[in-house]
């Protein structure tokens, strides 16, 4: 087993870890894309280690994502937008440092505890998997979007923002890809040729979280001499693993939902870590500090994005479907070295699979090593002066919004106008978070509302087609309690006297 | 069309392409390509059969080529906007399949842009049903239509998988009018989702690939994910050139017994529909002919040579080289086969 582990081998994984930490940093790259780039590569690698390389790329991509969300309030994946609800507030108030360890330790058990889950259990977690039809799906979508109320400051608002994000998200076509009929729905008359794909999630993503943000600075001036150096990067704020003290629940509860949601296919990493963030909060005992910089917030993100790490590669093994858009570029690495993966591949292969999860292990260590001793150099980012920043932050938006889907100009209109729209809303007391996880889980709440009704007929079926359906209901409801009950007590607090 | 014909405009178009010196044409070449796939998937044929030819090209033609997997809609996009060359196309017969059944986004690639030449097969295109399913046979699932059972069948509409699909119908029809409405398309999207709604008893048959459920074939007929094949589209001369072996554990003389004529999807009441899912070339329609020449040779010579041929046999692909012109020839006349076939049906149903 251990023979696998050749010098090319373990500087691949390393290697591909740190690229792919490069490319989450950046906002606008993401780990499909470093995974994307590289694959040509190994071809001549060979199969092994052209997977140590992926598997690094993909690991180090899902977590170098919390360097600008926490730094910059910019998600440098959509799987890490929670990780800025709270790790933005902690930089600001000076503990971009301690937020950022807080997000790599949590990254690593994240990540160490889908891969333990992957190794023991992946055949019986696949059969699991095909148990949940359209309809367990779109409940699964139903209770992420739930989080929308929790995270308004305004609920009717956050709620009607998330609608819209739902709304605009639908622009396009019903792709046949998807199931749909292939027809053009929301598209103003001639704009055909340019929203028959719709608006891309990424250059959305940071128009509405990095250009709006930068527009918003550029409104309020940067007085001549004045830098960022005023915001501490944290070194009076010290790290210690105390913080965890109370949150091991926390961790671990999250880390599974990761490693659950990535079992799923179709339901993707930005599920997960928003439906950990919402158990998260629902659970805590002080909900009102989610979104002000409570660490269990970071916690519950970066468990939950990275515990999809390992839960993705189930049904890619075990069935030979993936669970994300990057494990569905890793099938192209099998395909290139003409191995099919599906029911047989972890029996057939067993020298493969022993090596992915040695990769795997190795690639979330390595994660760990680089970034928890390196972020001291990376949280020097805010240190910058923001007339040099905000230039470089814009250009890197612009670089990755055109090439996320290989050169196309409209993504880069779209960054534009959504970053205008993200600096509207503020004026408009709209509110982006809600908006965006309307964006980000709407296309696929519709796909599987539709294909439920067409499948079974009637809307009784989400409430009668398996035990799976009544308990996610329970937790549907229980998560819109909760956030009425905050809602309810926020506003007591409010009025009474001081 | 038979197979003697096409052998034959491939090796009098291969005569007039070898005739040309390549250094002479290749020397307009833009020194770097981009090569826009009609998939958003790498791990799918259509990005492993153009990163083969995309390479082997690159090497011939001492350029870089590039594979960029952008889905049809922006390729088509991509390959439109650029007339000096720099793009190229590679996707299959959902290129016009797409425009034959009213998908958004596909324009009529023979009169849109310049059809360039074939390059491979794709012999995998295949109908299973779950292993403890009552029909063993194609001939099993026409007879319960006839009897009037609704039988289901998985596909995304509009290409490759509803293609198979129209046959099915169409051979219903043909066998015992009115049976076809008894099957009944259910439309889903990529293969996953086509396994999902066998597993999920929405579909008693799905469309699907060699490739791809092979080893779901393969599964104790207990495991309630294992699936059999039913039928393989492709024509017997297609498929008596993979490999002896096979694929998995499905052997070359298992896939010929459940295609033409050993399992009979009739066209007409005399001769059976049978489809190859081929790949080839796109290219902007103001395209430098120069270019599409060069490519012709360059293309000319590496089958010439055999190494092409082997790596996409090991792949899983028959290699299908025609040179563009021949190439048109042969598509023209592949999609007005399969357009009667979609008009028929559509008017007959």
């Amino acid at each position: 087993m251990f023979e696998i582990l050749t010098p090319l081998f373990v500087s691949l994984i390393v290697g591909g870890t740190l690229v792919g930490i490069i490319f989450g940093a950046i906002p606008g790259m993401t780990a499909t894309m470093a995974v994307a780039v590289c694959l040509p590569l190994t071809y001549s690698l060979g199969l092994e280690n052209g997977l140590a390389l992926l598997l690094g790329l993909y690991v180090g991509g899902i977590s170098g994502g919390l360097v600008p969300a926490i730094l910059l309030g910019i998600p440098g994946t959509p799987s890490s937008i929670t990780t800025t609800f709270d790790g933005y507030p902690m930089a600001q108030k000076g503990e971009g440092e301690k937020a950022l360890r807080i997000g790599i330790v949590a990254s690593l058990v994240g990540g160490l505890v889908s891969l333990l889950v992957l190794d023991l259990f992946a055949p019986t977690l696949a059969d699991f998997a095909i148990k949940f039809s359209y309809v367990e799906k779109f409940l699964i979508i139903f209770f992420a979007l739930t989080v929308m109320a929790a995270l308004s400051s305004d609920m009717l608002l956050g709620i009607f923002s998330g609608v819209l994000g739902i709304f605009v998200a639908l622009i396009g076509t019903y792709d046949i890809s998807d199931g749909g009929n292939g027809n053009l729905r929301l598209v103003p008359p001639g704009t055909e040729y340019w929203l028959e794909s719709g608006f891309s999630l990424l250059p959305v993503l940071i128009g509405l979280f990095g250009l709006a943000a930068i527009l918003e600075q550029a409104e309020i001036g940067v007085p001549k001499g004045h830098s960022s150096k005023d915001i501490n990067v944290g070194r009076h704020a010290r790290f210690s693993f105390g913080v965890f003290r109370g949150q091991s629940i926390n961790l671990l509860r999250s880390s599974l939902i990761g490693t659950f949601v990535g079992i799923l296919p179709g339901v993707g990493g930005s599920a997960a870590s928003i439906i950990s963030y919402t158990n998260a909060k629902t659970f805590s005992k002080t909900p009102e500090r989610f979104g002000k910089g409570e660490p269990g917030g970071i916690i519950a993100s970066e468990a939950g994005n990275n515990g999809l790490t390992g839960g993705a590669l189930v049904p890619l093994l075990s069935l030979g479907i993936p669970g994300d858009s990057t494990t569905a570029l890793l099938i192209g690495a099998f395909t290139l070295q003409g191995i099919q993966v599906g029911p047989l591949f972890i029996g057939n292969n067993p020298g493969t699979w022993d090596a992915m999860i040695i990769a795997m292990l190795i690639a979330n260590l390595a994660m760990f090593a680089m970034m928890y001793f390196a972020i001291r150099y990376f949280a020097l980012v805010v240190t910058i002066p923001k007339h040099i920043l905000f230039p470089v932050i814009l250009m890197m938006c612009v670089i990755g919004a055109y090439t996320i889907n290989y050169g196309i100009m409209f993504d880069v209109w779209t960054l534009l106008i959504f970053g205008v729209l993200g600096w509207l809303f503020t004026k408009l007391r709209l509110e982006v978070a809600p908006f965006i996880i309307g964006f980000i889980l709407g296309p696929s709440a519709e796909i599987y509302f539709v294909k439920s009704l067409e499948s079974f007929g009637d809307v009784t079926i989400f409430f009668t087609k398996s035990w799976i359906a009544v308990l996610l209901w329970v937790l549907i409801i229980g998560s819109v309690a909760g956030a009425v009950l905050m809602a309810k007590k926020n506003r007591q607090i409010a009025e009474e006297p001081v | 069309m038979t197979f003697t014909r096409r052998t034959l405009l491939a090796a009098v178009s291969a005569a007039a392409m070898v005739a040309a010196p390549l250094a002479a044409e290749a020397q307009n070449l833009p020194r770097n390509m981009r090569m826009v796939i009609g998939s958003t998937s790498t791990g799918g044929d259509t990005y492993q059969n153009s990163a083969i030819v995309a390479e082997a090209l690159a090497e011939k033609l001492g350029i870089n080529i590039k594979v960029d997997a952008v889905g049809a809609s922006e390729g088509f996009k991509a390959l439109a906007r650029d007339k000096r060359g720099t793009t190229i196309m590679m996707f299959h017969d959902q290129s016009f399949l797409g425009n034959l059944y009213g998908v958004t986004g596909y324009a009529d690639p023979f009169a849109d842009y310049t059809v360039g030449p074939t390059v491979a097969i794709n012999p995998g295109n295949a109908y299973l049903v779950p292993a403890d399913s009552p029909y063993q046979t194609m001939e099993d699932i026409f007879a319960a239509a006839e009897s009037g059972t609704r039988v289901r069948v998985a596909i995304q509409p509009g290409g490759v998988s509803e293609i198979g699909f129209t046959a099915m119908k169409n051979a219903a029809r043909v066998r015992a009018p009115g049976s076809e409405a008894n099957i009944v398309a259910v439309n889903t999207g990529s293969q996953s989702d086509k396994n999902q709604a066998m597993w999920d008893d929405l579909a008693d048959v799905i469309n699907g690939s060699i490739q791809a459920n092979e080893q779901f074939t393969q599964l104790d007929p207990s495991d309630e994910k294992a699936m059999r094949f039913v039928w393989i589209t492709a024509r017997p001369e297609t498929l008596e050139q993979a490999p002896e072996a096979g694929m998995g554990n499905t052997t070359r003389a298992d896939m010929l017994g459940y295609a033409s004529p050993e399992t009979s999807v009739t066209l007409d009441g005399s001769e059976d529909f049978t489809f190859d899912k081929e790949f080839f070339l796109l290219y902007n329609k103001d395209m430098d002919p120069e270019i599409i020449a060069a490519i012709d040779t360059a293309l000319t010579e590496l089958y010439d040579e055999g190494k092409i041929q082997e790596r996409q046999k090991d792949a899983f692909f028959i290699p299908d080289f025609l040179p563009s012109e021949a190439a048109r020839e042969h598509l023209t006349q592949k999609r007005d086969t399969y357009r009667q076939v979609i008009d028929e049906i559509s008017s007959g149903s």
